[in-house]
């Protein structure tokens, strides 16, 4: 949320692989960090063909959601007046209904309506309408947004065929599609902010989203139900299943989406209230460290674990409000 | 204040227990602060006055009332630039999408009509255009964003079937196609709007209106500068599943995927650059000259890309000349595909001053620097028309540490231009459009004018190649 | 403190005091007014962002809406009239005592004392100092040597209601 532009906040490695063949690396600098592409097992031209669809639409997608382009959607709705509403496009409001999602899931400990509060903002999903009610409302969407964009690069990643995947944006939010030839999944690690050559624990993931965040010395996260900075934690890492089917109405189910806000979130919530979340959500893992206060200790307490089918931690349809 | 004793009028001499008077000095003395309050309110309407003229100079379209008559439209072409002009008309109240047309069914017909549907609107899919004129009886206009060399018949077609029509620029790649769709506009009566979106921008409008109009700022407009830069990108591909079958693309004038994917490269089909890049901005140069060119001289080539797939040249430089009611001028334009640097930009330079502008809201979203030894502009300031000056630093220590010997010529003022847009890029020219359907406006890129854009823009590929400078007629530009 | 009869210092510096008087009002008066017809003005940003010893109660201010809404009406006029009354030199000390209060709390939710962040960033601090404080003193100056009877309106007032007979004053 506070955190200054530009450092990855990350906690997420790729480690190396090389006995599953080529792998094909593309990189682009959208959202004020970098997005990659990693292709196994695919032809060069026609990954790099493929890659680059998917940057175009990570640009299109921050016009639309960056509070810092003057004719994005988030900025209209930054400078409506108590009462004014407005619309917005399908990539706006498919955020929105996940912020809204994890608002509630969380009991307000995400928000991303700075200073007013999310009740400010009123979403018609079916008319692709937003109301403002009240002044002074200042969407940021920086704690999903990239997520969101990595969601759509996967789609169409698996669209272009290009199925052997791991998409990343800025090391903070990642989808790893399926893994290269012959392995179970994508080789990923998660390492200390404050030292990204320590590693923690190593995954195997695939068709899953995982996503970090974590305090950089000097920063500081504000816990928007108080004001106050908040101490204490030093990083988080959630991770997503992918769900298996595909839809064809409705709002989206972004896991990366989902993934993002709630890394950010659990940056605020207690231990406790994380382990509850996990429970009632099986498919939902997180990790969380501690402040401990000395660099020595090691306490990277995980919840939850990999559920057989689906993850109840996506938004349906009913809590969309689609009807 | 020594003589206030002077001016003091007698006073009857304060008796011990007797109720004193105020005399003069002190009612003098006490309401003294009281022209402060004065100073201060006059100091607040003044500023009052600026902000609202700013607020009323920065107005964008006011919203639609309610109750609007709903237009019925079809989208014929849902490629890329199809998707952009989609999602800003879904930012526009009272359209009704009745049908998408494009020939690629698999993949991008089939999820721009998923798209609206999620929207809630019900349009029907179509292959082929006349399918589509045939069978929709309630259709009362389209948006026409097939490539450009589909263009002419596609708009004539939809004139003569009685429809309304928004066409994309290039209006044609060819003249004889951009002099057709005139002379169909003429006969059917119907409105023809060409794509150059510049024309409804609000910042575009208050430079051109107010600027350049009313207040003149530029003085007398001699050179004009303005480039489209773009950084290489690979060519465009497709998803494998979703390939169109050979026969369909030939059928449709493409001769591979690869032709139909990157048709802007190709003879025949587009223009190259200086026509998908170049058309936007010299379009602006007429506008705001307020003059077609004389003259032209281009030289370009195939500098970089692999001529095979890219028959256009990827690079050109372009020189017009201009009459202009105030004298002649020269215009440079260039547009590149090998680098991105500094963007896209048009920057009119006069004699008072220079207006450095472009149509993104990030880089370059319009700046005015004025020349010093013009006149103040302290009253369009005022007006809101543009933003209190920026003053540039004197640089007062040379390297040496010396102080305040060495300066340079003392750096113009800068104004920003305080208009910008809250909405996609091509929602202004599109609701422009939509306005006038309902009756309620004129269009600000009607048929005639894109034309005399098309005549200029396509010279160009015809300078670079006569490697000599073409002369144009005033007739030339009139249909 | 014995109400002055006659002004304590001569007239040059009397003639600045008022000055003062006015700017600190001017000042005053810009703030609160702004804030009165600004559509929506609220003293939330500010409050969230207090850091310091008492950050806890301003933060507390912000969080609960009838709290909130009562400090920024208070806040707006209390500006507003602590201006004005400055200005025109009415009810002076009273109003340089509530305007001096005003600011001292200001002071206290964002000390520049070294170290702390602020998301919205503070200008014109210098280490303790910052230009709150400093008109903080110069309220104080305001307070205690009575402007407003030798050029404001409490002149006129203190002219009305006095039973004593006045000495000639220069």
């Amino acid at each position: 949320m506070n955190h200054r532009p530009g450092t990855p906040e990350g906690g997420i490695g790729l480690a190396g692989n090389r006995e599953s063949g080529p792998l094909r690396r593309f990189s682009h600098e959208a959202m004020n960090t970098v997005f990659e592409v990693h292709a196994a097992n695919a032809d060069a031209r026609y990954a790099a063909e493929a890659a680059q669809a998917a940057f175009a639409l990570v640009d299109r997608l921050e016009g639309e959601l960056s509070r810092f382009r003057p004719n994005s959607d988030i900025t209209r709705l930054n400078h409506l007046t108590a009462g004014e509403s407005a619309r917005v496009g399908e990539a706006a409001l498919e955020c929105l209904l996940i912020a809204r999602h994890v608002h509630d899931l969380t009991a307000g400990a995400f928000d991303i309506a700075i200073g007013t509060g999310l009740p400010s903002i009123e979403i018609d999903a079916d008319a692709f309408e937003v109301r403002a009610t009240a002044s002074g409302v200042r969407l940021d969407l920086g704690a999903i947004g990239k997520g969101y964009a990595v969601d759509l690069v996967a789609e169409l990643l698996e669209d272009w065929g290009v199925e052997r995947a791991f998409v990343h944006g800025g090391f903070s939010s990642a989808i790893a599609l399926e893994p290269p030839p012959a392995a179970d999944g994508w080789p990923l690690t998660l390492s200390d902010p404050r030292q990204p050559s320590r590693v923690f624990c190593r995954l195997s993931m695939r068709q899953a989203a995982l996503s970090a965040s974590g305090v950089r010395k000097g920063d500081h996260i504000v816990d928007p139900r108080t004001g106050a900075p908040v101490r204490g934690r030093l990083a988080a890492w959630v991770a997503v299943p992918r769900p298996a089917q595909a839809r064809d109405t409705g709002p989206r189910l972004a896991p990366a989406a989902v993934a993002d806000a709630l890394t950010t979130a659990f940056m605020l919530l207690t231990l406790e209230e994380i382990e509850a979340l996990c429970e009632r959500s099986p498919g939902l893992e997180a990790w969380v460290l501690p402040d401990g206060g000395s660099m020595e200790t090691t306490d990277l307490r995980h919840f939850g674990g990999p559920a057989d089918e689906g993850a109840g931690i996506l938004p349906g349809p009913t809590t969309a409000g689609e009807d | 204040m020594a003589d206030e004793n002077d001016k003091k009028k007698a006073q009857p001499p304060s008796a011990a227990g007797g109720p004193p008077k105020l005399d003069r000095r002190d009612l003098l003395m006490g309401l003294s602060t009281v022209p402060a309050l004065g100073l201060f309110g006059y100091a607040w309407s003044r500023q009052q006055q600026y902000r609202s003229g700013k607020e009323a100079a920065a107005a964008t379209a006011p919203a639609a009332a309610a109750g609007l008559q709903e237009i019925n439209v079809a989208l014929l072409g849902a490629g890329a630039q199809g998707q952009v002009l989609m999602e800003a008309m879904l930012r526009i109240p009272g359209l009704r999408f009745r049908a998408v047309c494009d020939i690629w069914t698999d993949y991008n017909q089939k999820r721009v009509v998923n798209t609206l549907k999620r929207f809630k609107q019900e349009p029907n899919g179509y292959e082929d255009y006349r399918e589509m004129l045939d069978k929709e009886k309630q259709l009362d206009a389209v948006i026409i964003a097939t490539p450009d060399f589909w263009h002419a018949q596609h708009a004539i077609d939809c004139l003569k079937a009685g429809k309304h029509v928004y066409c994309e620029k290039e209006m044609s790649n060819t003249l004889e196609g951009a002099r057709s769709m005139v002379l169909a506009q003429r006969e059917t009566g119907k409105l023809l709007q060409i794509g150059h979106q510049r024309r409804s921008n609000p910042r575009y409008i208050h430079a051109y209106t107010k600027l350049l109009g009313e207040a003149k700022l530029l003085g007398r407009i001699v050179t004009v500068n303005g480039q489209w830069n773009r950084a290489v990108t690979p060519d465009l591909g497709a998803p494998e599943r979703y390939a169109i079958p050979a026969e369909k693309l030939k059928q449709y004038g493409f001769k591979d995927m690869h032709q139909f994917r990157n048709w802007r490269w190709y003879k025949g089909k587009g223009g190259g650059p200086i026509v998908d890049l170049g058309s936007h901005q010299i379009d602006i140069y007429s506008w705001f000259l307020g003059a077609n060119p004389s003259g032209v001289m281009a030289s370009g080539g195939q500098l970089y890309h692999d001529p095979q797939t890219h028959e256009w040249y990827d690079t050109a430089m372009v020189v017009y000349d201009y009459d202009t009611a105030l004298g002649p001028a020269k215009a440079f334009y260039q547009t590149q595909t090998t680098n991105g640097s500094q963007g896209y930009y048009e920057s009119f330079m006069g004699d008072q001053g220079t207006l450095l502008i472009s149509e993104s809201e990030v880089n370059y979203p319009g700046v005015l620097f004025r020349d010093p030894n013009a006149p103040a502009w302290d009253e369009w300031v005022q007006k809101g028309y543009v933003s209190a000056p920026k003053e540039a630093e004197v640089k007062e220590k040379s390297d040496s540490g010396a102080v305040a010997d060495v300066r340079e010529s003392v750096a113009p003022d800068q104004h920003t231009v305080p208009v910008s847009l809250r909405d996609p890029y091509h929602q202004p020219h599109l609701q422009n459009f939509f306005n006038a359907v309902r009756g309620q406006g004129t269009l600000n890129c009607p048929a005639e004018i894109g034309y005399e854009t098309a005549v200029a823009v396509l010279k160009v590929n015809e300078a670079i190649e006569a490697k000599n400078r073409l002369a144009f007629t005033p007739g030339e530009f009139k249909i | 403190m014995a109400t002055t009869e006659a002004t304590t210092f001569s007239r040059g510096p009397m003639i600045a005091i008022t000055a003062l008087r006015i700017l600190v009002g001017w000042h005053f008066f810009y703030e609160g007014l702004t804030k009165l017809t600004a559509p929506s003005w609220s003293a939330a940003g500010f409050l969230k962002q207090a850091k310091g010893p008492f950050a806890g109660s301003f933060h507390a201010m912000a969080a609960r809406p009838d709290l909130l809404a009562n400090t920024d009406l208070v806040t707006m006029w209390l500006l507003t009239l602590v201006g004005a009354c400055l200005i025109l030199g009415l009810f002076t000390r009273l109003a340089s005592l509530g305007g001096l209060a005003f600011l001292l709390m200001v002071y206290l939710a964002a000390p520049p004392w070294i170290g702390y962040f602020y998301a919205i960033p503070a200008e014109g601090s210098y280490l303790i100092v910052n230009k709150n404080l400093i008109e903080v003193a110069a309220l104080v100056v305001i307070m205690l040597t009575g402007s407003g009877r030798f050029a404001g309106v409490d002149r006129i007032l203190s002219g009305l209601f006095r039973r004593t007979p006045r000495l000639a004053t220069a």
